[in-house]
Formats: structure tokens, C-alpha cells, sequence
């Protein structure tokens, strides 16, 4: 529905609020031209059945009629190629149940580009729908000496043509005149798809290309900076390099700016956990509120800013054109495990943390190329794996020097972190073999022109996948989180129990049942335990830890007291062991809830957990025996 | 044409050409469905077009200014159209 806004009493309600439906290519500057006119009134969810989300906000037009207004997919054609033209073909062609064929069609052309965009033009225009043209970035279009005749261009097309400008403030009201001048609107049934194939691709674009002689002129055309840019960004040499700096300086900015506020986080829920503490006794309800629900979303909560400041940096990048740049990059690399360049950003944000990596999936079109992205992503080492590396790191790999300048200490983080890529790769390239078609996967990616980011759409940008990472941990995270409190709690320890409670509650008698599993690989039972709630988030097993060997400290003062009782009860073969574990830890339910939702299927997600856990025993097991072997 | 026609993935950093034809790749459904968005990308016979840049390693993929827009296209999609280099 929309933000559902108060209708003037003086203006006549049609029966139902008219859809206008925003369509054109990639980067024609409609998501903008979106923004601009709802503002914040906008609802970000996905089409039924299918990941590909879906845009509705609604807005006023100068003389007062309400407009709901839908931001469709990006296309270059109806004749669809990807799963999102499809959701664009079937919506104007009033194909899809729940979604009825819009009242008005507005194409958002990009001015400077209108030999390729015009093309959807045509084709959309027989469908036979109300349709206006919005004339976008007229403005660069102007500062590079583009001239278009619009009145020209309107008779040429036989629909009204507006001069926008979505990236400024009011450079949306041409286009509300015109919608105004439109009502009221009716419903016009579309005409069939078959519509579109009475003329051929070549007639259609001699038709483009006749437009535009009668229309525009690009004699005094200056050009855009963007080849010039390009010498150096694509440059075979200087190109990597630039992407390899970018990259580390996001990578910086993602672990050194986003302590404060994680530290912020930890201290406010550690707080209120306080607060609670000291007013209510002591006793179950107290423990669900402190232990499952608080220390729980907490736990996922304190990923917040790292998840926000590299959304920022993916969308900045995004906005001024350079993610495709980086895709170009790295698509032969890529290319040959058969993954696309695109899938670049979605590993990457999975340094941080799986969750937004998988999100970030979403802007890879091809379906298997997508879906082999989401099952590798949690491969990379996230950082919820740091807290248990620094753990057994210290405790088990002396300090000392290699080679002079190097520390033993980071070259084993540096080996994890390798490993997982490394094993990421091998995985891909499995999974390309199983279930990769015959034949070879187009590209074709646009490289747009470069232009600055726009703020507006950068926080509304960031505004939505703070909605849907903090929907996540509401419900589905919190959900299990109460779960593995509850395992971890009930039952009680007995009379004079020995052991912390832990030990005797569901999760104690399971990890010990598990430690039949997990002998071969060196795992004790205090380990196997400490899994079990690990299942909530990799790190939260320090924590764990921590309770098994009944210590009462947390956060930085635990894994001080940790390390010496670690390093003088567990033999090294054993903690080698666990961190060949950790490099694949198949144990993340909040990974997994989100690969549910992403493919809308639990094949996935259990195929995920099925091949990490057997990566990971695998893993472990040839460490420990190795490191047995070798008498360590 | 004294200069011999060429596919696209042999064209020259630099170069410009004019599309000539757009042939089916292999796969009956699949291969008319490429040529068809490459001709609805804008790679239609009597089109101009540059070769800006080329990836690492191995010349892949392409990056291809045809009208206004550029592409980057792999290897196997750029052998589809037939060109008349200038």
C-alpha cells in the first residue's frame, strides 16, 4: 500500500490511487528520480516469490492528487534476459498476480545516452499504455553541449516529454505537471507482448536513429571526463592497483572506524543487561531477558556499524560508477573459478560479516552465477571469527619474529584468512563444474559515466539495509538466539554438581553427545559444548568457552583469563584444530536463516551447512592428525 | 573493402569499426537470445564502434564504446558480431 497519506477532503478520490510505474535502462538515473519524488515515503520488499526487490512509495502532485509510484528493475529490453526484466516485462504487461499493469508508464531516459535508451522507448510504446517521457540528466546532458529538442522529440514519440533533473531539488515538477495534466487517469489494459516483436531490433533502432537526427545535435559535444578516467582506472597495470588500494582503505575504514561505536554498542546492551540485573531477582525470566534476549541480539547488534560503514563505501562506489569498473577488473580472475566480476562486492562484504555479503548478491543478475556467490560467502573469513582466532592464537603460537619483520602470530591470521579464500575458490570452481551450464556466461555490463554521489540517495540507501539487517535480528536471529538460551539453560545443574551449569542443560548434554563426533578431530568436551551456543554467532563460542570453564569475566578481561587455562589444558594438535574448524564453521544460524530468505528455498541453506561441516572435519581432522603426527 | 572483415574480440586497442553482422552464438534458444541483446545493446550492423580497453590477464574482457554507452564484453560474446575495422 504504500505510505497511506490523509486525502484532501476537496479533491475527488478516485476509487483506487492511480500506479505510475518508473521504467527505463540501468543507470538512466530512475532510482534518483524515485527518491526525489517520495522521498522518504517509500516500501522496500520483495516481488511474491522471487528475491528482486520491490519499490513502492506514493506522493502529491502540485494540484493534489495522490499517485502511488513503482520503481521497476532496470532493463535494456522487454524481451527479458535476466530475473529482473522479467519482474519489469511481466509488470507493464500486466503479467503478474497482485501487481496490475500501471495507469501511466513514465520511461526515465538518461539525456546523454539516448541513442541506447530510446530503443525501450519504442518497444515500450507499443504496449499501448499512457506513457510520458522523462528527459533525465538533462542537465550534464546541457553542460556538455548536448542539445535535445523536447517539443520535437515529444511529436517525433507522440507522448508528452519532460526535462527532469533527479539529483536536484525540484528537478521532479516538470514531470508532476505533466502527470497532473494527465488526470484522470484510466486503466488501459496493455496490449500483448507480442506487440513488441512486430518490429525487428534493426528496424527499431533506425528508427532511434532517425529520432535523434531530427532532434538533437551533438556538434558542440565536449565529452565527459569519464574516458579519460578510464585511461587510468582500466589501465591493465594501474587499474589493479587502484582497486587493490581502494579496497584496503575500505577494509581500514571498516575495522578501525567501527570500534568505537561496536564498543558503544557492547557497552549499552552490557548496561541495560545491568539495569535488569539490579532490579529483578535473580531467577529464569531474568536470565531469558539478560543472557537470551540482550547478550543474544547483542551479539549480532554489535555488527551494525561495521555492516553501515561498508554499505557506505559499496554505495558510494556504486553511485559514481566504479563497482562496474571493479567487476571488469576482476572478471577474468574471477571468471576462471566461474564467478562473475560482480560477484566481487558481495565476498568482500563477507570479511565483515556474511549476512550483508549475501544481501549484496542481489546485484548479481545471472541466477547461478548468484547463487554460487551466496554458498561461498560465508568462506570468507568474517570477523565474528577474529574474537576465536585471537583466542587460540595467543594462547598456542609463540611471539616471535620470522624472517626479522615478520610476527608468527599474524602470519598464522594472515594463513586463515588465506585459506578461506583459497578454499572459497576451490568450492566455486566445484560448483561451476556440478552446476554450471555448457555454455560460457555472457557479461555484458555497462560501464556508465562517471558522476559525484548523491547524498539523499546515499542515506536512504543506507537507511534500507539498516531496516533490513535490524528486521533480521527482530525476528528470525532473535528467534534462535532464545532458542540456544533455552538449550543452554534447562535443565538446571543438580545438587552438588561439580560441574558449571552448562554441563548438565540440553546444550551440555549435546556437546557431549558430540564429542564422540569430534574426538577424532581433538575436540574435548568443553569445546564441543562451547559449539552448541556458537551456533548463535562464531564468536559468541568465547564467550562459551568462558562459561564452561566457569569464569565470571567478559569481553577482554575473559579471553585474558581464558588464554593461560586454554593454553595449559589443550594440547596444540587440538587447537590447530579448532581453528582449521573456524576457517570453515558451517555454525552460523543467522548466515543460514539469511540464505533461506535469499533463495527461498532450505535446499541451500542446508546444502551449505552440509559442505562446510564436511569441509571443516575434513579440515580439522588432517590438522590434528598432522600435528599429532609431528608430536606437537 | 579492401580491409578484410573481422570479429570484434581481434579488434585493437584504439581501433574503431563498423558493425557489419550479428551472428547467433551456439545453443539454439540461448544463442539467438545473445545476439538479439547485443544488437538491442546497440551493437546493430552499421553502427560505429571503438575498442577503449582490454582486462588482465589475457585481453579479457573488452570494454567496447558503441553511440554513447560502453560495454565490457567477454572474449566469446565480442566473436558474435562481424566488423569492418577503419
Amino acid at each position: 500500500m504504500g505510505a497511506v497519506e490523509k486525502a484532501l477532503p476537496e479533491i475527488p478520490v478516485q476509487a483506487k490511487t492511480p500506479m505510475v510505474a518508473l521504467l527505463g535502462n540501468p543507470n538512466c538515473g530512475k532510482t534518483a528520480l524515485f527518491n526525489r519524488l517520495t522521498g522518504a515515503r517509500q516500501k522496500v520488499a520483495n516481488y511474491a516469490g522471487v528475491t528482486i526487490e520491490r519499490k513502492e512509495g506514493s506522493f502529491h502532485s502540485p494540484a493534489g492528487h495522490h499517485f502511488r509510484v513503482l520503481d521497476l528493475p532496470g532493463a535494456y529490453s522487454l524481451s527479458a534476459h535476466t530475473p529482473d526484466e522479467e519482474i519489469t516485462r511481466d509488470v507493464v504487461a500486466g503479467l503478474r498476480a497482485g501487481d496490475p499493469a500501471p495507469e501511466v508508464v513514465v520511461c526515465v531516459v538518461n539525456a546523454t545516452n539516448l541513442r541506447l535508451n530510446l530503443r525501450l522507448v519504442l518497444e515500450i510504446k507499443r504496449l499501448g499504455l499512457p506513457m510520458v517521457l522523462a528527459l533525465n540528466m538533462v542537465d550534464v546532458a546541457k553542460k556538455r553541449g548536448l542539445h535535445i529538442d523536447a517539443d520535437r522529440l515529444a511529436q517525433e514519440l507522440g507522448m508528452p516529454v519532460v526535462e527532469t533533473v533527479a539529483v536536484q531539488a525540484g528537478g521532479e515538477k516538470s514531470l508532476l505537471r505533466a502527470l497532473d495534466l494527465m488526470w484522470p487517469l484510466h486503466v488501459t489494459p496493455p496490449n500483448p507482448l507480442s506487440a513488441i516483436d512486430k518490429v525487428s531490433v534493426e528496424e527499431t533502432q533506425r528508427e532511434v536513429r532517425r529520432i535523434l537526427d531530427a532532434v538533437s545535435s551533438d556538434a558542440n559535444d565536449t565529452g565527459n571526463l569519464t574516458e579519460k578516467i578510464d585511461n587510468v582506472v582500466l589501465h591493465p597495470f594501474a587499474g589493479p592497483v587502484i582497486l587493490a588500494v581502494l579496497m584496503f582503505l575500505v577494509f581500514q575504514a571498516v575495522f578501525s572506524w567501527a570500534n568505537a561505536p561496536m564498543d558503544l554498542i557492547k557497552e549499552g546492551v552490557d548496561g541495560v543487561g545491568g539495569m535488569i540485573k539490579g532490579v529483578m531477582a535473580d531467577g529464569m525470566l531474568r536470565s531469558l531477558l539478560v543472557e537470551g534476549i540482550l547478550g543474544g541480539a547483542g551479539s549480532v547488534l554489535v555488527f551494525l556499524p561495521q555492516i553501515l560503514i561498508l554499505f557506505f563505501f559499496i554505495l558510494v562506489l556504486e553511485d559514481c560508477g566504479y563497482l562496474p569498473r571493479a567487476a571488469f577488473l576482476l572478471d577474468r580472475l574471477m571468471g576462471g573459478v566461474g564467478l562473475s566480476g560482480r560477484a566481487f562486492i558481495p565476498l568482500l562484504s563477507s570479511f565483515a560479516c556474511a549476512i550483508p555479503g549475501i544481501m549484496a548478491a542481489r546485484t548479481i543478475q545471472n541466477p547461478r552465477d548468484r547463487l554460487v556467490t551466496i554458498m561461498i560467502a560465508p568462506l570468507m573469513t568474517c570477523s565474528a571469527r577474529l574474537p576465536v582466532y585471537a583466542l587460540i592464537i595467543a594462547a598456542f603460537i609463540p611471539e616471535r619474529e620470522v624472517w626479522g619483520f615478520m610476527s608468527l602470530q599474524g602470519l598464522v591470521l594472515f594463513a586463515l584468512y588465506f585459506a578461506g579464500i583459497a578454499s572459497a575458490m576451490a568450492v566455486a570452481y566445484f560448483f561451476k563444474r556440478t552446476l554450471g551450464s555448457k555454455h560460457q556466461q555472457p557479461l555484458m555490463l555497462e560501464l556508465p559515466a562517471y558522476h559525484w554521489p548523491h547524498l539523499q540517495n546515499l542515506a536512504l540507501g543506507l537507511w534500507e539495509r539498516c531496516k533490513i539487517f535490524l528486521s533480521r535480528v527482530g525476528t528470525i536471529i532473535l528467534t534462535l538466539m532464545i532458542l540456544l538460551w533455552f538449550l543452554s539453560s534447562f535443565p538446571g545443574a543438580p545438587e552438588g554438581a561439580t560441574h558449571p551449569p552448562i554441563y548438565y542443560s540440553l546444550a551440555g548434554i549435546l556437546g557431549r553427545g558430540l564429542e564422540y563426533v569430534f574426538a577424532p578431530i581433538g575436540f574435548n568436551w568443553q569445546i564441543c559444548i562451547a559449539l552448541v551456543p556458537g551456533l548463535a554467532a562464531r564468536e559468541v563460542a568465547v564467550g562459551a568457552l568462558g562459561t564452561v570453564y566457569a569464569l565470571s569475566q567478559s569481553g577482554d578481561e575473559l579471553a585474558q583469563s581464558l588464554t593461560p587455562i586454554i593454553a595449559s589444558s589443550w594440547a596444540l594438535p587440538t587447537a590447530l584444530s579448532l581453528l582449521a574448524w573456524y576457517v570453515f564453521a558451517p555454525q552460523c544460524m543467522s548466515t543460514l536463516s539469511v540464505v533461506r530468505r535469499e533463495t527461498n528455498s532450505m535446499r541451500y541453506p542446508l546444502l551449505m551447512a552440509a559442505y562446510m561441516f564436511a569441509l571443516a572435519y575434513a579440515a580439522s581432522f588432517l590438522t590434528y592428525r598432522i600435528a599429532l603426527a609431528f608430536g606437537g | 573493402m579492401t580491409v578484410p572483415l573481422i570479429t570484434l574480440d581481434a579488434l585493437q586497442v584504439g581501433a574503431s569499426a563498423t558493425v557489419t553482422h550479428v551472428s547467433p552464438g551456439d545453443g539454439a534458444d540461448d544463442g539467438a537470445h545473445l545476439s538479439r541483446r547485443l544488437m538491442e545493446l546497440g551493437f546493430v550492423p552499421g553502427e560505429k564502434i571503438r575498442m577503449l580497453k582490454r582486462g588482465m590477464p589475457g585481453g579479457e574482457p573488452l570494454a567496447i564504446k558503441v553511440g554513447n554507452s560502453t560495454f565490457a564484453l567477454r572474449r566469446f560474446e565480442a566473436a558474435l558480431i562481424s566488423i569492418q575495422p577503419e
